[in-house]
């Protein structure tokens, strides 16, 4: 290619482009699209409904939906709730500060055998308040993408418990969690709903649901009553299990529990109100030990369900609750508990009340709750088949498989709809296998049905065994369909649309290869060709930073990396710079950048360390760590002070290089003295507002008010006006007033500190430390790379090749502080409580804008948005002036580019890493948050990267 | 500068590396099988005082400037050289990620004086303090360009060491739960792989190089 044609085609790029980066966001945004497709399945929502009459008429045997058997059902939702908050300690290996508080149930468990349990109930991940009540009403599996919805939660569509009650004339009162009021808009006769998104308030919503709860229990104008309690969770979130808040939030449960359950037994005598009353005290979901959960580890997915009746059933419930997992108590008493699967507790709650099972539940009827209630026991005289069997026990039996007989009905049916009406069934061998387990179960019922009911000659003890182990066998028969088909859906709502996968990984993959050939192209123009020496130098800085972006990538393919991907990082980064080092120490001239930086990386690791021993509970990852051994030292007062002192001082470092900065980059007058007095302003109001939330000091009431919520308000306001001022200055500024250059890093400046003061407000304390980590990373690359600059000598030629190396490091210290910030790619470890600084109530646009800042703020935004410092300072390079725009222009396309090559790559890798783990345990648990992760960060990195061409051009 | 020092014989050349390796044998067996998992510190104690005399006094016969600088000198170098290195190491390591805490620190210091003996205390005792030899050492322009053994000898197996122990700490972050994850033991076995596998490399260097010198000479 001629010399001048390369350098009109050069010049024609940098015309058009932002059209260029809005076309490779166009490009991802439909790869990612047709993969997430592909990958997040959601199941498709069936919106039948079951009815009261459907039974008429259908087969022998079980011709009705179950009779009621209770009639008023107590649900306390007591959210977040662990299986070892229940059961006694004398069931785990270790007793823990945070056991036995729930003394009141255990009494009763222990006490009233034939009438109270405690069951494990087992969720099914994703383990989130929002799709745990789904399936705990639909009694179905709500698939990974809901997840997505956790924050506004959309009314359900698909037949429920609730839909039911209400079809079938029963009231229901509901108090507490807000969630409920969402996802069931018209379904309770009273409710008394309270926020339930500010996690930082663990009273507001169990003081109201208390102030309700005991005077609704003497009303009579109701048949189910919910009662869901935050306060566990929110302590878990905040400060962990083994904290104080968490042990008198369950101490105040317990005596809660304790007046609910002495009002229920006062009220229950013969003709009172809760003369046959089931109490349901129940956890949705369990926690970790930090108060995380979304997952599926034995800790979230462990909670538990606590169930008495009112009415004692007769004695021979004993022989269906089963002894099997029986242990003493602290107090010598036999405590016994059971298990059983969230899945089932839908359908098990609609046989109790006697209303019809929501259309697409697939759970069974739970024999031990099910025996419970004294109801199920009393002895139907049906009109035909007045055949009274003499046994307690064996008419319960025969009750119970009753209930399977519709319940597997019900949800035989509602797999040859799904079957018929969605696109994606399940595998029609399995299916069939399943279809053959209930036709043997069916023809068997009838024969039941038979023999159960004997002819006048046939009596005795003989009959009565054959009778007996028939009904038994028929029970059997009924759970295995039920269960081998809640398998085969467990299996199946996790199938994957592989050509839609295969579609978007194929288009992500072809748009990393143009990406990178543009890249090459671009470099190809510029690249002085006669110069070999600078570009064989190119070529080893190349390809460094392609191994080192390429192991990056690479450690994306185990789950062990993607845990300790921030380490990772960080080694990658440190390597960098110890090759940096490595290459100076060679050439004989040493940087003190360069051993800064080395410095920042050993504060970086540690502060990632701790970010990830937030992550990885136990206090065995904390023992060893720096913080806690100078805590050691030093004493906790002094560390407690300094914790309060240090964010302020070097809040007070971050403003002055702020100031600095503005000073030298903002060449325009009134922008700098705009910008100026409001950077000043911003971290004056971010420092009150720490000061307000600090111990340190005391201050008066409205001091502290105004510190708490209008100060992150104000920071706020002043950032957005004086976004708003920049994008003005750039489109109405005469563009002739300055120099090319000189207008860039002007408008960078205004950017960078318009968002600085927002992001550093919403992580808070630890917000400082980052941004002077920050700062001095982004200054260290930025002198290297000039000193690189200088030492190559391009101004012979006057074009300027961008360095990769610097870019990698760039993208690689975002990485870092993305996980120093305590970030990491799972649900819960979003910073919820970011999203609350300065505001109290929940608003979805404005929470989850303030939520997506703080997730992306400081490993995307600013990174982006500081790019133009690396490319521009090569201006000074550059002989003639004419040429001043052209180059400057080149370099930062190349540096956008770049930059967006390296996420797209990673992005690339983590797809693929998803497609070949998809059947990995911990898919759902890590994968897939990574994936959804990376993916946003990649559209993110994009919009930004577009609107940052916009800006620039 | 290679002209007027005096060239060494490639049977030279096995014979050090020869003795390094039988010190690092004899460590190793005195420690016994599985010694560096069960107790690292205890095993890279003994690696350490095994192969520091070995190597100092084997890298001081083959000092740079025979006239200048007695044995003894060099040994002195060598032997203050090695917490030099020692330190220059664990530095390094501890920026990489190596764990900071009472439990580790005897282990890490062990490990880097291993590091040392590797890397810098072979160096020492040759170039002592010249700043040209080591720039050159340091650069991987040396395996094309040097005429000198010695530069060959110190380069490729300090170079393999660190490279060795930068790959071995790669599954330190899986989930595999052995014991030989943990810090240092898998980054001393990449090291000390690194450095064999260095120690072939000059071999192979300085035998190519003989010949070279011969067919110019002939």
């Amino acid at each position: 290619m001629a010399a001048p044609a390369s350098r009109r085609r050069g010049f024609s790029l940098g015309r058009s482009w932002p059209l260029l980066f809005v076309a490779i966001l166009a490009l991802h945004s439909l790869a990612i699209y047709l993969f997430t497709r592909g990958f997040l399945l959601t199941r498709t929502e069936l919106d039948l409904h079951s009815h009261r009459d459907d039974r008429t008429g259908v087969s022998p045997g079980c011709s009705s939906w179950p009779q009621p058997a209770v009639d008023r059902l107590v649900i306390v939702v007591l959210d977040a709730l662990r299986f070892d908050f229940v059961a006694p300690s004398t069931f785990f290996e270790e007793k823990q500060p945070w056991m036995d508080k729930l003394q009141v149930l255990q009494k009763l468990a222990a006490d009233e055998k034939n009438s109270a349990r405690i069951f494990k109930a087992l969720a099914d991940p994703p383990t989130t308040s929002l799709q745990r009540l789904k399936a705990l009403t639909t009694g179905g599996l709500p698939t990974f993408i809901d997840v997505g919805n956790s924050f506004g939660a959309p009314a359900i569509v698909e037949d429920n418990i609730m839909h039911q009650l209400v079809k079938n004339g029963k009231r229901v009162v509901m108090m507490g969690d807000d969630t409920w009021t969402q996802l069931y808009p018209e379904h309770f006769n009273k409710l008394f709903p309270y926020p339930s998104f500010n996690v930082k308030d663990l009273d507001t919503v169990d003081n109201g649901v208390i102030d309700h709860l005991l005077p609704s229990l003497h009303e009579n104008d109701w048949d189910v009553l919910i009662a869901h309690f935050l306060g566990v969770d929110h302590a878990g979130h905040i400060f962990g299990v083994d904290s104080t808040p968490m042990i008198q939030k369950l101490e105040q449960y317990n005596e809660i529990l304790e007046d609910v359950i002495d009002t229920l037994k006062s009220l229950s005598t013969p003709g009172g109100p809760h003369e046959n009353t089931l109490l349901l005290v129940m956890g949705d979901h369990g926690q970790t030990l930090n108060g995380d959960h979304g997952g599926g580890t034995a800790e979230e997915v462990e909670t538990s369900l606590f169930a008495w009746s009112s009415k004692t059933p007769p004695d021979a419930v004993l022989s269906v609750l089963g002894e099997n997992s029986c242990n003493f108590d602290l107090h010598g008493k036999e405590v016994c508990v059971s298990t059983m699967q969230q899945l089932d507790f839908a359908v098990t709650v609609s046989a109790l009340l006697g209303i019809p099972f929501p259309f697409g539940s697939i759970g069974r009827v739970n024999p031990e709750l099910y025996a419970l209630s004294a109801g199920t026991w009393d002895i139907q005289k049906t009109g035909i088949n007045a055949c009274t069997p003499q046994d307690d026990l064996e008419a319960w039996k025969k009750r119970y498989a009753e209930a399977l007989c519709v319940n597997s009905w019900q949800v035989k049916r509602y797999i040859d709809q799904y079957s018929g009406s969605s696109i994606i069934g399940f595998s029609a061998e399995y299916l069939h296998h399943v279809a053959e387990l209930y036709s043997k179960a069916q023809a068997n019922w009838s024969e039941v049905l038979k023999s159960t009911c004997p002819s006048e000659t046939a009596k005795g003890e003989e009959f009565k065994e054959s009778a007996s182990s028939a009904l038994q066998l028929q029970i059997d028969a009924y759970s295995s369909f039920l269960e081998s088909f809640a398998k085969l859906a467990r299996s199946a709502w996790t199938e994957f649309d592989l050509w839609l996968m295969g579609t978007g990984l194929l288009l992500m993959i072809l748009s990393v290869i143009t990406h990178a050939y543009i890249l090459v192209r671009l470099n190809a123009v510029y690249q002085p060709s006669d110069q070999e020496c600078a570009s064989s130098r190119i070529i080893t800085k190349l390809s460094f930073a392609f191994t080192l972006v390429m192991i990056r990538a690479a450690s994306l393919l185990s789950n062990s990396y993607i845990m300790a991907e921030g380490r990772v990082t960080n080694f990658l980064l440190a390597t960098s710079c110890i090759a940096g080092l490595w290459s100076s120490a060679v050439n004989g001239n040493f940087n003190i950048e360069e051993f800064i930086f080395l410095l920042l990386n050993i504060f970086a690791r540690f502060g990632i360390e701790l970010g990830m021993s937030k992550q990885i509970a136990g206090p065995t990852a904390t023992k060893d760590h720096p913080v806690s051994i100078i805590c050691d030292i030093f004493g906790s007062s002094f560390c407690n002070a300094s914790v309060d002192i240090f964010p302020i001082i070097s809040l007070a470092i971050v403003t002055c290089i702020i100031l600095k900065l503005i000073t030298y980059a903002v060449h325009q007058r009134f922008l700098k003295y705009f910008i100026m007095s409001g950077t000043i302003l911003s971290y004056a109001f971010i420092a009150n507002h720490w000061a307000s939330e600090s111990t340190l000091l005391s201050h008066a009431k409205a001091v502290q008010q105004t510190g708490r919520s209008l100060a992150p308000r104000f920071v706020y306001a002043i950032g957005g006006l004086s976004l708003v001022i920049s994008a003005l200055w750039r489109l109405f500024a005469p563009v002739g007033s300055l120099k090319f250059n000189e207008r860039i890093t002007s408008l960078s400046a205004a950017m960078l500190c318009s968002w600085s003061p927002v992001i550093l407000m919403l992580l808070g304390r630890q917000g400082a430390f980052v941004a002077l980590i920050c700062i001095t990373g982004a200054w260290c690359i930025i002198m290297l790379q000039q000193k690189y600059q200088k030492d190559s000598k391009l101004e012979i030629t006057g074009s300027c090749v961008a360095n990769p190396v610097s870019v990698t490091q760039w993208s690689l210290l975002a990485i870092c502080l993305f996980y120093l910030t305590g970030h990491w790619c799972t649900f819960d470890g979003l910073r919820y409580g970011a999203a609350f600084i300065g505001f109290d109530n929940f608003h979805i646009i404005r929470q989850g804008f303030l939520l997506s800042v703080d997730t992306f703020g400081v490993s995307h935004i600013l990174p982006v948005l500081s790019l133009p410092f690396i490319a521009i300072h090569c201006y000074n390079t550059v002989s003639k002036k004419s040429k001043v725009k052209d180059v400057t222009i080149n370099i930062l396309i190349q540096v956008h580019l770049m930059y967006g090559l390296i996420t797209a790559i990673t992005t690339t890798v983590t797809i693929i890493c998803v497609t070949i783990q998809r059947r990995h345990l911990m898919v759902w648990g890590l994968f897939a948050p990574k994936y959804v992760f990376d993916a946003i960060g990649l559209l993110v990195t994009d919009l930004l990267i577009c609107l940052a061409s916009l800006y620039y051009s | 500068m290679g002209a007027e020092v005096a060239q060494i014989g490639a049977f030279t050349a096995v014979a050090a590396h020869a003795l390094c390796l039988a010190g690092l044998a004899a460590a190793h067996s005195l420690a016994g099988r599985g010694a560096l998992v069960s107790d690292p510190a205890h095993a890279l104690r003994l690696l350490v005082v095994c192969e520091a005399p070995l190597v100092i006094v084997v890298f001081s016969l083959l000092r740079r400037d025979h006239k200048r600088c007695s044995f003894l000198k060099a040994a002195a170098r060598g032997l203050l050289g090695l917490p030099i290195g020692a330190f220059l190491n664990a530095f390094g390591a501890i920026v990489l990620g190596a764990p900071v805490g009472t439990k580790y620190w005897m282990a890490t210091t062990y490990w880097s004086s291993l590091m040392s003996l590797f890397t810098f205390v072979p160096a020492a005792c040759v170039f002592g303090a010249s700043k040209v030899d080591w720039q050159n050492v340091l650069s991987h322009s040396i395996y094309c360009t040097s005429s000198n053994v010695v530069d060959y000898m110190i380069s490729a197996p300090s170079h393999g060491a660190v490279i060795g122990a930068w790959l071995g700490a790669w599954p330190m972050p899986l989930d595999w739960e052995r014991p030989w994850q943990e810090w240092p033991i898998c980054v001393t076995y990449g090291a000390i792989a690194g450095h064999v596998i260095g120690i072939l490399v000059s071999l192979i260097l300085v035998v190519a190089h003989k010949i070279r010198v011969r067919v110019k000479a002939d």
